[in-house]
């Protein structure tokens, strides 16, 4: 039949932006967010969230900033008209090739870690005897089912399975609190600017993901506001998160947090639906955090893929084998870490790398444009006519 | 020329090449010449193209006192014979004055062999006078037909009762006496080689976006096929994705719903021979919403359509899980339950999965079964298999007492839906998910949902997103998604259609 009528272009609403980002932020990270919130800072461990959110946001905005100035392009298509000049086309290309090509790897390693970690949560929580390897083999086939797709899809299911991600998190820390020893939260004004910075960097497991939004903010529509976009989507990830840890902080208290390995997991145990249709909820919160998990390692597997499609100059049908392709050492690098201790020191270096990296990426990237101002901009139409 | 427009040009012309080669002897192959003058000379051609077939009735009239002779030909059968002997025959020998027409309701004149060949087998009438080189055709199709009677499945509480018949013209009448408004617009079609079938596309000027008009005629005179049957054949040449477990394209035998659809800006399609009419562009809200939510007052069809919500559910995942939670997470049921089940199913030798496959099987069985069983005998199957059978199961030990409550919800959960064909896709998908479910329990659950709602998320109708008006999220269309809001309310047609005529209830409305 005929694919291309009415081909809806791959225009992203305001919305459809929001809920991407908020949707790969929450993930994985959410499990281990109490304590990791509050290692540093202890009772006052929902500053850090709110401090890295902040700053994420900050981050985030810069990249929105960044692409209004090349509107339909991603960081993979600007990267050489910013690096290189009109007369030495080729330089550019030189220059911004291993910037791109790290900043693909780091999406690539985001998304190895982010399932292994699922995978080692699903195997010792609910599947005990289901093998490791097939829950994550699982999990990075719908991602490859999703790279098949439109870039447009990827808006949809974000669309669609937000709910599904937000309203138990939220559900979750309102049930909570009425556990909740508000005393544990004092005193709150004891940390030094030093803890403040540790915090933050804790935090950035879960905070990463956004990036992703280097590519996918070309996809645009005309009207979609970037920078209301990346407010909204960060803000929401940041409440969810800041209610999720002071809940963590006041039903147990921050001694107790330190001794928990999935907090949230055992704020869930804490609640109770009334009515007792279902005893103990964790299987069912699991399940549906398993969506949360969808849309991180889904939407940064499709950037990695689309970002490697666009360097390389090719269609979707280099994207749809690839795709299937590139699993096999995705799979590969999700096994290596050999336990979970090693996976979560492999994940702070990551997560440490990246707030480096990515918190330094726009400023570079849009210093660079300011600075050669007009002149880009006449580049930038030369390559559109 | 590139490649690949040599290529198209290339695929096009085998294409052409087999078309004329396989449809060599169909209405094409008639050839499109004037008739002769002499009478004998034109009956002759005709009984040629129609290969002298025995139904075909000739009856030649001398008519000494116009000093010419003539004659009547028309299909035995497909005619109103009181017509023909009451008007023409009577017409001919009686009438002398050659200005007067027969008494028929219907007359045109046709030139061409080919106009006069299909009118014959359309149930028409031909008249051929001798020394004229034109020919009378008398519209008198009167073949058995069935009456208007009220629809077999989709059958509402309040409502209209009359549902669509097999003849295309009462069908497009029963819709236009809903619609007396002169933008009705009916575009007729013949499809089909052989068949010849008359398909009519109903719309809205001025309502409906045109350019999904457009692309409906497109589809549908892009196919070529030798016989339409049924609207289903159609359906399955004009949908965007042949490969999906979901319907793009509603399906009803209510007038009333064809109305209201094409008030909303959608397309119908009605098909010759066939009482179920196409509606295009569908969404997935066509899985539980139904013309009597309309026709009822605020709060029963907001509950009424929960209900179905539920049903859906239900008929999609509960076997799934029942299982993922009895051989996953038994955790989760409340313990005085869960030793019940227990109990309940100590005696059963297989793992949940199996007991629930066989069930699923059987109850699919029986419900074919009591399908194609005449009238009186279905609901005894019904019965026979649902009570004795299940009772006897569980008595013998095969299934758990809980397996049958579960297949037995999960069956009628699915006949809570307002359309058959969109309940069956339902019960088709949750086989897969029993079986994701027996392996990765409610992992197993939420990654094949995922995946259904992948699919969702990227199927179109018409280009019209499947899953609209919630992704992409449209909040003034949510009026009528899970909620139904009074009627007053409503004031726009929904806007995934993109009609051009926006609004349809005048606001500031009072009592």
């Amino acid at each position: 039949m005929n694919k291309g009528f009415r081909p809806s272009g791959n225009a992203y609403s305001t919305w459809q932006l929001t809920t991407i980002i908020t949707s790969t932020l929450i993930g994985v990270g959410v499990l281990t967010l109490p304590r990791s919130a509050s290692i540093a800072l202890g009772e006052a461990g929902w500053i850090s969230t709110i401090a890295g959110g902040l700053i994420s946001m900050g981050s985030c905005w810069l990249m929105a900033r960044l692409s209004r100035l090349f509107p339909g392009r991603s960081l993979v298509e600007y990267s050489p008209l910013v690096l290189g000049s009109s007369s030495l086309k080729w330089l550019g290309k030189v220059i911004s090739f291993p910037l791109v090509l790290c900043y693909l790897a780091y999406l690539y390693i985001i998304a190895a870690f982010a399932s292994r970690l699922f995978g080692e949560v699903v195997v010792t929580a609910v599947l005990m005897e289901t093998p490791l390897e097939a829950t994550i083999i699982a999990m990075f086939l719908l991602a490859a089912v999703l790279c098949q797709h439109d870039p447009q899809v990827v808006a949809r299911i974000n669309e669609l399975l937000f709910p599904l991600i937000i309203l138990p998190l939220l559900l979750l820390a309102v049930a909570s609190f009425q556990k909740a020893e508000w005393n544990n939260l004092l005193p709150i004004f004891t940390f030094s600017w030093k803890d403040l910075f540790n915090g933050v960097m804790e935090t950035t497991f879960s905070f990463e993901g956004y990036e992703v939004m280097f590519i996918f903010f070309a996809f645009a529509q005309g009207g979609a506001g970037k920078g209301t976009a990346s407010v909204a989507g960060l803000g929401i990830a940041m409440l969810v998160y800041t209610l999720i840890v002071i809940a963590g902080i006041a039903v147990f208290d921050i001694d107790e947090l330190q001794l928990l390995m999935w907090p949230t997991l055992e704020l869930v145990k804490t609640t109770q639906v009334p009515g007792l249709i279902l005893e103990r909820l964790e299987s069912a919160f699991l399940a549906v955090w398993v969506v949360a998990v969808f849309t991180t390692i889904g939407n940064v597997y499709y950037a990695f893929i689309y970002g490697l499609r666009q360097l390389l100059g090719k269609g979707i049908v280099f994207q749809r084998i690839s795709s299937v392709l590139l699993l096999i050492p995705l799979f590969w690098l999700a096994l290596q870490p050999q336990n979970l201790l090693e996976l979560s020191r492999f994940n702070s270096i990551i997560g440490y790398a990246g707030a480096v990296f990515f918190g330094f990426y726009p400023i570079f990237y849009l210093f660079l444009s300011l600075l050669r101002g007009r002149k880009l901009h006449r580049q930038a139409g030369e390559q559109d006519d | 020329m590139s490649y690949l427009d040599q290529w198209k040009q290339k695929k096009n012309a085998k294409r052409q090449k087999f078309y004329t080669n396989h449809f060599h002897q169909t209405m094409e192959s008639v050839p499109d010449s004037p008739l002769s003058t002499n009478l004998s000379e034109n009956l002759d051609t005709i009984s040629h193209q129609l290969g002298s077939t025995d139904d075909l009735v000739v009856r030649t009239l001398p008519l000494p006192e116009r000093g010419t002779s003539a004659a009547v030909l028309h299909l035995n059968g497909m005619v109103e014979k009181e017509a023909i002997s009451e008007f023409i025959v009577k017409y001919l020998t009686t009438t002398i004055n050659e200005s007067e027409q027969p008494a028929i309701h219907e007359l045109e004149m046709s030139r061409t062999l080919r106009q006069v060949i299909r009118s014959i087998l359309s149930g028409n009438t031909i008249l051929l006078v001798d020394g004229k080189a034109e020919a009378y055709v008398a519209s008198t199709p009167g073949w058995e037909r069935r009456g208007v009677e009220e629809p077999r499945v989709e059958s509402v509480v309040r409502g209209p009762r009359d549902g669509f018949t097999e003849t295309l013209s009462v069908n497009t009448a029963l819709v236009r006496f809903r619609l007396r408004d002169p933008n009705l617009r009916v575009r007729h079609l013949l499809i089909g080689e052989r068949t010849q079938t008359g398909v009519n596309v109903l719309y809205l000027d001025g309502v409906v976006d045109p350019e999904i008009l457009n692309e409906v005629m497109r589809r549908l005179q892009a196919i070529r096929i030798d016989g339409v049957l049924e609207s289903g054949y159609l359906e399955q040449f004009i949908e965007d994705n042949h490969w999906s477990p979901f319907p793009q394209l509603q399906n009803t035998e209510r007038p009333d719903k064809v109305a209201a659809n094409l008030l909303e800006g959608k397309v119908a399609i009605l098909v010759e021979g066939t009482p179920f009419a196409l509606i295009a562009p569908a969404v997935f809200a066509q899985f539980y919403q139904s013309p009597e939510d309309y026709y009822e007052r605020f709060y029963i069809s907001v509950f009424i359509r929960l209900i179905r919500l539920i049903s859906m559910f239900i008929s999609l995942l509960l076997p799934s899980l029942y299982i993922a939670f009895s051989s996953f997470h038994p955790e989760m049921i409340p313990s005085r339950l869960v030793i019940a089940m227990t109990a309940g199913r100590s005696t059963v030798p297989f793992p949940s999965i199996v007991e629930a496959l066989i069930m699923e099987v059987a109850i699919e069985i029986l419900r074919e079964a009591s399908v194609r069983l005449p009238g009186p005998i279905g609901p005894t199957i019904g019965i026979v298999g649902a009570l004795v059978v299940g009772e006897a199961a569980v008595t013998a030990g095969l299934v758990s007492p809980v397996m049958v409550i579960i297949v037995s919800l999960t069956t009628i959960g699915s006949f809570a839906s307002p359309s058959y064909s969109t309940a069956i896709s339902l019960r088709m998908l949750r086989f897969p998910m029993m079986l994701m479910a027996g392996i990765f329990g409610l992992y197993g659950i939420m990654l094949f949902l995922i995946l259904i709602l992948i699919h969702l998320a990227a199927l179109k109708s018409f280009g019209v997103p499947y899953m609209s008006p919630i992704s992409p999220i449209k909040i003034r269309d949510m009026r009528d998604l899970f909620v139904r809001l009074p009627l007053v309310k409503m004031r726009n047609r929904p806007s995934i259609y993109d009609p051009s005529d926006k609004t349809r209830i005048e606001g500031g409305q009072r009592p």
